[in-house]
């Protein structure tokens, strides 16, 4: 029986799909049965999805980038 | 043709329409930059970004669709930042920087391995929620500046651009099993930030 310590040190195999049908399933077992790790992962989902959306600063030289690069395609 | 919407740019590009460079610019800017920043690290990653552009525009004509374009623009990336590796080797340490927050087990669990201070309800719970406080924002900026350079990348290249761990691995020539490690430590500071920032408030 997997334990909660095991289950952190895990999680993220979990989250990326990469454990083994076995492993996977020991996972979800302990998910049915432990509310403690059922939020640790809800709020780790909630981490990667706040990394995800987290807003980066517009590069205003991007502009003047890409017209560099348009001007060089054209010369031959 | 298994990458339709690449081509379709590709051949924007190859008749030189300006708008589609911009496009290119803004959509690969970001993971292309990440790339470079985990092989040089931040002084050297702009101009290596700035010369992987330049070799893309050369090579363009060369782009055969036999991976992403995303693919190709990341392995351009990578080839020339380790090229210029090469010139100023230097050692890619798996540490963090200080700074940030860490999950430590040992404060977590009983021996056990039952949760002894187990995780706690947020009251805000979702990432729109969350992001949505200033103090939280400048709270992750300090964490993301505590990630090694590989680190960051990692998650960066993960999580917000979706690419698989193998790729990952190609790209930065790190191990499978660095990679896992790596990215695991990154997502559990990223946690440990915003859990002590929902309990106390504070950074």
């Amino acid at each position: 029986m997997l334990t909660c310590k095991e289950l952190a040190e895990q999680a993220s195999l979990y989250l990326d799909k990469d454990l083994g049908f076995g492993e996977q399933l020991s996972v979800r077992v302990h998910l049915l049965m432990c509310r403690h790790c059922r939020r640790f992962i809800h709020q780790l989902r909630l981490s990667q999805a706040v990394i995800r959306e987290y807003p980066e600063p517009l590069d205003t030289q991007l502009d003047e980038l890409a017209k560099q690069l348009a001007e060089r395609h054209k010369q031959p | 043709m298994p990458y339709e919407a690449d081509d379709r740019l590709i051949k924007r590009l190859l008749g030189g329409e300006q708008r589609a460079f911009t496009e290119l610019v803004k959509t690969y800017q970001s993971p292309m930059r990440a790339v470079a920043y985990a092989i040089v690290g931040a002084s050297h990653a702009d101009e290596i970004v700035q010369d992987a552009w330049l070799a893309v525009v050369r090579n363009l004509a060369k782009f055969e669709g036999r991976a992403s374009l995303k693919t190709w623009l990341l392995t351009i990336t990578a080839n020339t930042a380790k090229s210029k590796l090469r010139q100023i080797k230097r050692e890619v340490s798996l540490d963090s920087l200080p700074g940030g927050h860490d999950f430590n087990p040992d404060q977590r669990y009983a021996e056990d391995g039952h949760w002894s201070k187990p995780p706690q309800n947020w009251e805000q719970d979702t990432p729109e929620a969350l992001l949505s406080q200033q103090e939280l924002r400048e709270c992750l900026d300090k964490t993301l500046a505590s990630l090694n350079e590989v680190q960051k990348s990692v998650l960066m290249l993960r999580e917000r651009q979706g690419l698989e761990l193998d790729e990952i691995c190609n790209l930065l020539d790190i191990s499978a099993s660095n990679v896992r490690v790596l990215l695991h430590r990154a997502r559990l500071k990223v946690f440990a930030t915003l859990e002590h920032f929902e309990e106390t408030g504070q950074c």
